[in-house]
């Protein structure tokens, strides 16, 4: 509330990002419609970004699954606390989004750890490619094994989070980013 | 550049981070599905709805029967005909809806509790609670059209 108080006078684009969100959740709480569009507009790339990479870069999914993940926000927000940022909210909020998407597809869930290992193959070197090869080789890994791959050395999340939001042990996580990295070196030395 | 150890191969990964614009502008969809109702909501307000006139109708035969023992409720009978017949008169005013989106979903909820309410008159004309009800959804009804000028 004091923070309401502190930024009632104060133009939006003179606050800092956080007080700025706050102040827009705020009105968006109240009703007002064009303060939550201002809040898509500043948080609309970061959503769509961590959504593309985590669908693969299909982009009509990925504008799909942002148009529902900015749906869902308004809808939720009077549940949020202001206790974190409404950017890393609303982060989780898409990253949710997608992460139900691809709960949908489960065509690798049977594979044990031993088959990962395996499917990872031995250690070979990495050339580092450029930024739209990687891009194309992480999309190009099966769908799991991308989700924890980028969520784990892309987004940064720890595996206990992984796993908890893939429904998965934390060992599977492990055993799935060791695949992922193992798949992609493999395709980026395949180049 | 090559690179064959972690900490780069990190580095790399990090760098694919970060904001990704859509191609294009996603508000517009956005706008339209926000003021939409999803299911559920609509479905708990009905329950909510039926909840209340539950309750209401259960507290007004309560009060009836208590009174009843005595004298008929002449006045309150009256004012319920009464109502009825204003509530009648009080078509549901769809013609007008609000030209914000938000204002406009909030005002077609109004409407069909009023439809239900005159609806639930009309099989209970002696619930005084209903008329209680009717007025007030009424009531908020007209303050949302002289707050947001309509299309």
């Amino acid at each position: 509330m004091d923070g309401l108080a502190l930024t009632a006078d104060v133009p939006i684009a003179d606050l800092p990002a956080r007080d700025a969100d706050a102040a827009l959740v705020r009105r968006a709480v109240g009703g007002e419609v064009a303060a939550f569009e201002q809040l898509y507009r500043r948080h609309a790339g970061r959503v769509h970004g961590a959504i593309l990479r985590l669908v693969g870069m299909d982009r009509a999914r990925a504008e799909e699954l942002t148009q529902d993940a900015f749906v869902q926000a308004w809808r939720k927000l009077g549940s949020f606390r202001f206790e974190s940022a409404f950017a890393t909210w609303l982060h989780r909020l898409g990253v949710n989004i997608a992460l139900m998407d691809l709960r949908i597809r489960r065509d690798e869930d049977a594979m044990g750890d031993d088959d990962l290992q395996a499917a990872a193959g031995g250690e070979v070197p990495f050339c580092a490619a450029e930024r739209g090869d990687l891009e194309r080789a992480v999309a190009a890994l099966p769908t799991r094994a991308r989700a924890v791959l980028v969520l784990h050395d892309v987004e940064g999340f720890k595996h206990e989070e992984i796993s908890a939001e893939l429904g998965m042990a934390v060992g599977s996580s492990k055993a799935q980013l060791h695949r992922a990295r193992g798949l992609l070196r493999r395709a980026l030395a395949d180049r | 550049m090559n690179i064959d150890n972690e900490f780069a191969w990190r580095n790399e990964l990090r760098k694919l981070g970060g904001a990704a614009e859509p191609q294009r502008d996603l508000w517009p969809q956005i706008a339209a599905r926000m003021a939409v109702r999803p299911a559920t909501q609509r479905w708990r307000m009905g329950l909510g709805l039926a909840a209340t006139l539950a309750l209401g109708f259960g507290v007004a035969t309560l009060a009836w029967r208590t009174q009843s023992a005595n004298t008929i409720p002449i006045a309150v009978t009256a004012t319920a005909h009464g109502a009825t017949s204003m509530a009648a008169d009080n078509a549901p005013l769809a013609w007008a809806v609000p030209a914000n989106p938000a204002l406009a979903t909030a005002s077609r909820e109004l409407d069909g509790a009023s439809v239900q309410l005159q609806q639930a008159l009309e099989q209970q004309p002696q619930a005084v609670f209903l008329v209680g009800l009717l007025n007030r959804t009424n009531a908020q009804r007209m303050r949302l059209l002289r707050q947001a000028p309509s299309v």
